[in-house]
């Protein structure tokens, strides 16, 4: 009697202690997700094993735990990711059969890489006016139909970037290279990615207030990528230089654009918390006070996007030197792009030290978040703009 | 990170408040801003132009002001190392004061943590009763906390007959904050070893001088200025002429140079450039052999840009090319003299020669061995498919008078069609960095303008022997002549076109700036591969250093410690009393919500009736 009673606790505590267990919290989906991805990497690993190198290696590694990771943090991203996959490898493959955007419509209205970024400015701008609307409306309908143009957006950019890499091969072979070598091509990505990551705290902070800050930005790039395409023609398909020719400008530069974007973020969250806190010390009748989340959350969520940024462009900076060491000689030639990314560094690596420090939070850090944009813009296009130096393929 | 300071110190002596404020956050802030600021100065000016540049910009009193602040050089002034030297102090104070408390931290048992805290004093916090008995409910609670991943300890408190469990998470996240302090550390003292600190303590102490003289050659320059092969770190520069090698590299310093004689000889065997078909350069690539003194080859391969060649421990990478003095074999016409023989002449790129019988010199400017232009550019209609074409070979000069006229010449070598007429191609422009003027001279059935040349002193001839007669007549009967001497073969409509382009040329002649046309008729083609050469053994200690700084952050950004605490305590009216108390390093929203997951799951499992009480 004792010992059955004994035993049945014993079952009662395991169970307590299993169903706390975060593989406990896991979907079907995620196990898929996984499992398919465990396989997607095999077959890579199989087909590629004589032309891959051990940094190649690394990076299959590094994409696999994130993709893996990302998507059960994040479940929406498993559908997305999977969407990209299909859709540009469909248009892989209708080159492939020697389909072009002359004699194939699906080609020229949608896969096809101009006609995939062309779709995602048209959805992003779409998007942007759909969240100003919700914002002084409030009305949830509304709010739906932007998140689901956003994702149209973002969907439609990857897809074309993907079918663009294969495109820069077409005709002639040894042309052929990621697509984030002009300025066209990196806006693109910018676009993009701001984006994915703004949906990504839209869903996390549960409210869509703050696409009305951060989109806008979002179609400022997009109309400036319409002025690059119709007026300078950079969408054109150009070959690169011997500089370019790296390995590491395929990690280099798509990971500063990553955390160009979270920076962007940030600094909008920012630029909304102090509307937000002026709002609710007026009394909060206004609409900022009715729409914003609260200023702890936004606050929260500002930290988030640096830090996140901070990891992301400290990686990419190093990726940076060790390219440069390959391709120049040396890490570091205080070269401006390199001096700008170094003082957009200093910058964050003083805002995070100063936010751990207990009397600065709120109101400043929002301040500083959001004067650290200008910092971030001149890195990206300010350098390329108006000075000159060895980065200067983004040039005009 | 210093918030523990001074603690319990009542005589603030003089170090110690000096230690205090080099390990401030404070401080940390303002010197990461304020260096962040002062680079951005050498963006804004190019740095390190030769001082002319500076005095036109800025005139001669902010010149000097600018100069005495070096700003031209920036990144190396001594305020500039001192911001970055000062923070380096500051990180290393900071490091060395947090680190043993750390670290003691760290492996401090959880039961210490215990005794130290009180749950209902924690970020967040609840009490529950439950109604089940005290050990049955700790069983539940060490449950919870072990399935997410807590590690909890229970501690029993004889004295107020109470039973504490402490879960931990994420306890070495402290470690992130020393991983990417000494990551910066060890960061900036690679990159100064790597900034070849021996050789400037030399040329401080003055047993190292560098050279000022550019003109001399290698044997002329002063023993001051050499390095030894066994220097532990260096970065110059060396420019090689195909089929020669060097057993040295230049450093810039200042307005002089220092020679770096390296541990073995570079022979540069070849050096090629691969284009796109657009013209655009698609790849360097010098073809090296590396061999000691003895002749012995060690290594082979080539140096392409983005692809260096490494030999124990040091770097060759293809750096930049020029022409390596190309042999040009030329012909010259007269103008004066057209009818005369053309003149053969012979010489490398980079030479000046005479140009014999006039006043001239030519100075060979370059060559270039492929010229990759549109189609577009040439033929109005190019043939389908073809974008680019390539002209072939090419030279420029610049032709100079005792008198002090001249201009620069761009001379192809193969004539090119248009239209149906082969030319010979030639650009002029009398001021530096016009554009060129194109001149086009018809070449005849054997490729080369003596036709041309012939007709024209014909026609000289002929102006002079037949004044005032009908000038259109004389000109078609002098070509008609001219070309059943020397061109017979020619078809009528060869010659129709070839008489159109050459009425054309002449009337361009007539603004040509030199007596002379040359003409390019061979060469022996000669590169010369501009290469770096680095060798710098803290390369290593900085991967490692980027490796750690990247570890140290992820570590402190997404491993908060978090830390629960739950004391249980048998209610004397029955049940147990449960206060729950949590805190997280970082996060504190975030953790904040899952406490209150925590909180449900409490109350679930321990069958507590409350409502939540947050403090």
């Amino acid at each position: 009697m004792m010992a059955s009673s004994h035993a049945n606790e014993l079952l009662a505590l395991t169970k307590i202690e299993a169903e706390g267990r975060w593989t406990n919290r896991l979907s079907k989906l995620d196990w898929l997700w996984f499992a398919g991805l465990s396989i997607s990497v095999g077959i890579l690993v199989d087909v590629f094993n004589s032309q891959f190198w051990f940094w190649q290696y690394v990076v299959l590694a590094v994409w696999y735990v994130t993709l893996i990771a990302v998507g059960i943090h994040w479940r929406p991203m498993q559908g997305a990711f999977l969407t990209v996959v299909t859709a540009a490898l469909l248009g892989v493959w209708l080159y492939s059969i020697g389909q072009t955007p002359a004699n194939d419509i699906v080609l020229r209205y949608v896969l096809q890489g101009y006609a995939g970024v062309m779709w995602m400015v048209g959805f992003l701008l779409a998007a942007t006016i759909a969240y100003l609307i919700y914002f002084f409306t409030l009305l949830e309908k509304v709010g739906r139909l932007a998140t689901g143009l956003t994702w149209a957006g973002v969907l439609m950019g990857f897809i074309g970037l993907g079918v663009r890499w294969r495109e820069t091969y077409i005709g002639h072979p040894s042309w052929g290279h990621v697509p984030v070598t002009n300025l066209w091509e990196v806006m693109v990505v910018f676009c993009a990615c701001t984006s994915l990551f703004y949906l990504y705290y839209e869903s996390r902070i549960k409210s869509r207030a703050l696409g009305a800050f951060v989109m806008p930005l979002v179609a400022a790039s997009a109309i400036f990528l319409l002025w690059l395409t119709f007026v300078q023609h950079m969408d054109r398909i150009a070959p690169i230089i011997p500089a370019l020719q790296s390995f590491w400008m395929k990690l280099h530069v798509p990971m500063m654009f990553v955390a160009y974007a979270n920076f962007t973020i940030a600094s909008f969250v920012g630029l909304a918390y102090i509307l937000g806190d002026r709002s609710r010390k007026r009394g909060g009748g206004g609409i900022l006070a009715r729409a914003l989340p609260s200023g702890e959350l936004m606050d929260d969520m500002m930290a988030k996007a640096i830090a996140l940024g901070f990891l992301l462009f400290t990686i990419a900076t190093i990726l940076g030197a060790v390219w440069a060491a390959k391709a120049w000689g040396g890490f570091w030639s205080w070269d401006p792009k390199e001096t700008w990314a170094l003082i957009v560094w200093l910058n964050y690596a003083g805002f995070l030290h100063a936010r751990t420090s207990k009397g600065l939070r709120g109101k400043q850090m929002a301040w500083w978040s959001f004067m650290s944009l200008w910092v971030v813009t001149f890195c990206f296009l300010g350098v390329n703009l108006f000075l000159s130096g060895l980065h200067s393929y983004g040039k005009l | 990170m210093a918030k523990q300071i001074s603690v319990g110190v009542v005589n603030h002596s003089r170090a110690r408040l000096a230690v205090n404020f080099l390990g401030s956050m404070r401080l940390a802030v303002n010197l990461l801003v304020l260096l962040a600021i002062a680079s951005i100065i050498g963006t804004v000016l190019n740095q390190q132009q030769p001082y002319q540049n500076y005095i036109l910009k800025f005139g001669p009193f902010w010149f000097d002001v600018f100069r005495d602040l070096g700003l031209y050089n920036v990144y190396r002034t001594n305020w500039y190392l001192a911001i970055v030297g000062f923070l380096v102090l500051s990180t290393t104070t900071c490091l060395i004061r947090n680190t043993p408390r750390m670290l003691r931290e760290m492996r401090e048992p959880d039961t210490a943590i215990a005794s130290a805290y009180e749950p209902q004093r924690m970020a967040n916090s609840i009490t529950l009763h439950s109604p089940l008995s005290m050990d049955h409910a700790t069983q539940m609670v060490t449950a919870i906390l072990r399935g997410r991943g807590y590690r909890p300890k229970t501690h029993e408190s004889a004295a107020d007959h109470c039973m504490t469990v402490v879960g931990r998470k994420g306890r070495y996240n402290r470690l992130g904050y020393i991983l990417t302090h000494a990551a910066i550390i060890v960061f900036c003292a690679a990159a100064l070893y790597n900034a070849d600190i021996p050789v400037k303590l030399a040329m401080l102490v003055g047993s190292v001088r560098p050279e000022n003289n550019f003109h001399i050659p290698l044997s002329g320059v002063s023993k001051a200025a050499w390095l030894p092969d066994n220097n532990p770190a260096y970065r110059g520069t060396v420019t090689v002429p195909e089929g020669q090698s060097t057993h040295v590299v230049y450093e810039l310093v200042g307005d002089g140079y220092l020679v770096q004689k390296l541990p073995f000889h570079i022979l540069v065997k070849r050096f090629h450039v691969a284009y796109y078909s657009t013209g655009m350069p698609k790849d360097f690539i010098s073809n090296i052999v590396i061999y000691n003194n003895e002749g012995k080859v060690l290594k082979e391969g080539n140096v392409r840009v983005n692809h260096p060649l490494t030999y124990k421990g040091v770097q060759i990478f293809q750096a930049s090319f020029v022409d390596g003095g190309s042999l040009l074999k030329m012909k010259r016409y007269m103008l004066n003299n057209p009818g005369a023989d053309a003149i053969r002449q012979k010489a490398r790129v980079g030479q000046s020669v005479d140009v014999s019988g006039t006043s001239y010199k030519l100075k060979l400017k370059n060559f270039s061995l492929d010229n990759v232009v549109p189609a577009r550019a040439i033929e109005a209609k190019p043939v389908k498919g073809l974008k680019h074409v390539n002209l072939g070979p090419s030279f420029t000069y610049i032709a100079q008078s005792k008198s002090g006229s001249g201009a620069e010449f761009k001379t192809y070598m193969q004539p090119i069609a248009r239209n149906g007429q082969s030319y010979f191609v030639q650009g002029v422009r009398t001021a530096f960095g016009a554009p060129y003027q194109y001149l086009f001279i018809p070449t005849g059935p054997n490729g080369n303008i003596g036709l041309f040349m012939k007709y024209l002193s014909a026609l000289q001839d002929q102006v002079t022997a037949s004044d005032g007669k009908n000038t259109r007549d004389y000109v078609l009967d002098t070509f008609k002549r001219v070309v059943a001497d020397y061109a017979p073969s020619m078809t009528a409509r060869a010659e129709a076109l070839y008489f159109q382009s050459a009425i054309s040329a002449i009337l361009q002649l007539r603004a040509y700036p030199a007596p002379f046309i040359v003409t390019l008729t061979g060469f022996d083609h000669r590169w010369a591969a501009g290469l770096e050469v680095t060798k710098w053994p803290a390369t290593i200690v900085i991967y490692w250093g980027c490796a750690v700084l990247v570890l140290g952050i992820f570590i402190l950004f997404y491993l908060p410690q978090r830390r629960i605490l739950v004391r249980l305590r048998t209610l004397s009216s029955g049940g147990t009393e449960v206060i729950i108390g949590g805190t997280s390093s970082r996060n504190p929203y975030e953790f904040t919500k899952e406490f209150e997951g925590f909180a449900v799951r409490f109350k679930n499992v321990l069958r507590s009736q409350d409502g939540k009480k947050e403090n």
